[in-house]
């Protein structure tokens, strides 16, 4: 089994039509359709003060939303893929497009570090610090401290 | 046979056209502030947003900030599934009530829609009318009741309207109206909504009866001025989903409508479900959509916690299933992150 991301790395770089996005606090059990947001949600949304600076509300089956505009974290760039047969062994993922921030919902709670979604931003941080590669001179740096403490502590 | 569909399509274009140089003319004359007729009324509403709460009050009558004044509340469209329910408020001192019975207001039931409307007119154009009667109404927006009723800490219909009537009052007494009797109708228990409107406003003498308005001339005007603002605003709502239905006919919004029926299964989208003129919270619409557009699943809402909350004794026998396995629980950051292990995505 493998996966081919299908697109040049150029193309991430294409901003010119950035993906407007919600990230919905919801399960929605339906795929395929595209959800036209133009027309039944998007000139809804409002920033509303009460609930402090940049937080917006809006409203989804009735639903009352509070949601912030967010951007990927740092170092990070925001990309939609699509795939058509997701069934095959060799999978094949298509940039769709890519987005420079979107917006987060929350179901009648202002967006916080509380939430789930800024929670598990920590699994980047985690990954960085297992994943990031390591210079020689680092080693030798770190065994230097290591070797001075123990001598400290005799 | 095609000739024919493209000439349905260059109608359908034309009628297009046509409604976007309505609206245009629409917004370009100045949307007016004051309702002093039947006729700027609905202008007033089509210029407010519609997915808000709009409040309106007319100028206070001179002798009603001298006089002791009557004061009625009664609301207008709470049961259908669509458009908004408006509440009102109507008032006037307390020797004119004269005056309410020469307008025609008797029981608003009684009425219908021609007669209101030119009550409607005459309370604000006739001189003996607005010289000693007062009115104001709160259009509460579909978008509102819904998103109220499905907040995590639920509010009832019930306290929406309470919630109205005595901002309503409030206003009313803020604006200067020396009020001293207020009369409400109700359709749930008078008791409890007496008691509390007497906790809110202890000075005034208060009454809460069923049918009110078909008793106290002052309510049956209030009745009035709110029936004939939810009729108009159905009449002027500018869909913000850019729908087109021609006279806005969606009918009366009542489930047993035809009309309305006919409407609410139309206008479904899979995802959004319906434009918002539609009351979500209602179990008309809630089980049109489980039949034709997407499940969708949110948060639970807030539920009341167990009082005990400490560990279980219980736990302790629990982590081994019956066949001996052990079960192994997720590392306490990951699990408070959200975090898991993804094998397939």
């Amino acid at each position: 089994m493998s996966i081919t991301l299908d697109f040049d790395v150029q193309q991430l770089d294409n901003n010119k039509r950035p993906l407007e996005l919600h990230y919905l606090p919801a399960k929605i059990d339906g795929d395929g359709e595209c959800a036209d947001a133009n027309k039944f949600f998007n000139n809804y949304t409002q920033e509303v003060a009460d609930y402090g600076p940049g937080v917006l509300t809006n409203c989804l089956r009735g639903y009352p939303l509070l949601g912030k505009k967010l951007q990927p974290p740092e170092g990070y760039k925001g990309v939609v893929l699509q795939e058509t047969d997701p069934s095959q062994t060799n999978r094949q993922l298509r940039l769709t497009g890519t987005f420079k921030d979107f917006t987060y919902w929350n179901y009648d709670k202002v967006p916080s570090k509380g939430d789930g979604y800024q929670q598990t931003l920590l699994a980047l941080e985690l990954a960085e610090a297992l994943a990031a590669p390591i210079d020689e001179s680092e080693i030798e740096e770190e065994l230097k401290q290591q070797q001075e403490t123990k001598k400290e502590n005799t | 046979m095609e000739q024919a569909d493209i000439n349905q399509e260059m109608e359908q274009v034309e009628i297009k056209q046509e409604n976007i140089t309505i609206v245009e003319t629409k917004e370009n004359v100045e949307p007016p502030n004051k309702i002093n007729s039947l006729k700027s009324l609905g202008p007033f509403i089509a210029a407010r947003d519609n997915s808000k709460n709009t409040v309106y009050l007319s100028d206070v009558p001179d002798v009603c900030k001298e006089k002791p004044c009557m004061l009625g509340v009664d609301e207008a469209g709470r049961g259908p599934v669509l458009g908004p329910m408006v509440y009102g408020i109507a008032y006037c001192p307390l020797e004119s009530k004269q005056v309410l019975e020469d307008l025609g207001c008797a029981d608003s039931k009684q009425l219908n829609e021609e007669k209101r409307d030119s009550i409607f007119d005459e309370l604000n154009t006739l001189d003996y009318a607005t010289s000693c009667v007062g009115w104001a109404v709160e259009i509460i927006s579909p978008n509102v009741i819904s998103s109220s009723m499905f907040r995590r800490t639920k509010c009832s219909l019930n306290e929406v309207s309470m919630d109205s009537a005595m901002g309503l009052i409030q206003q009313a007494i803020d604006a200067g109206v020396n009020i001293a009797e207020v009369y409400v109708d109700t359709v749930g228990p008078p008791e409890k909504y007496q008691e509390k409107l007497l906790k809110r406003f202890p000075n005034f003498k208060i009454t809460v009866a069923k049918k009110a308005d078909s008793t106290y001339p002052i309510v049956s005007a209030a009745s009035i001025c709110a029936k004939v603002t939810r009729d108009h605003a159905l009449k002027v709502w500018k869909f913000p989903e850019g729908l087109f239905i021609k006279d806005n006919a969606f009918g009366s919004g009542y489930p047993g409508d035809p009309v309305t029926k006919r409407f609410l299964t139309e206008q479904i989208d899979a995802v959004f479900g319906y434009p918002r003129l539609v009351r979500f919270s209602w179990s008309t619409a809630e089980n049109a959509l489980a039949d034709k557009a997407y499940n969708m699943e949110f948060d639970e809402p807030d539920s009341e916690k167990p009082k005990y909350a400490g560990t279980k004794l219980t736990k302790f026998f629990k982590e081994t299933t019956k066949t001996g396995e052990v079960k192994r629980v997720e590392c306490r950051l990951f699990r408070e992150c959200h975090l898991d292990n993804v094998v397939d995505f």
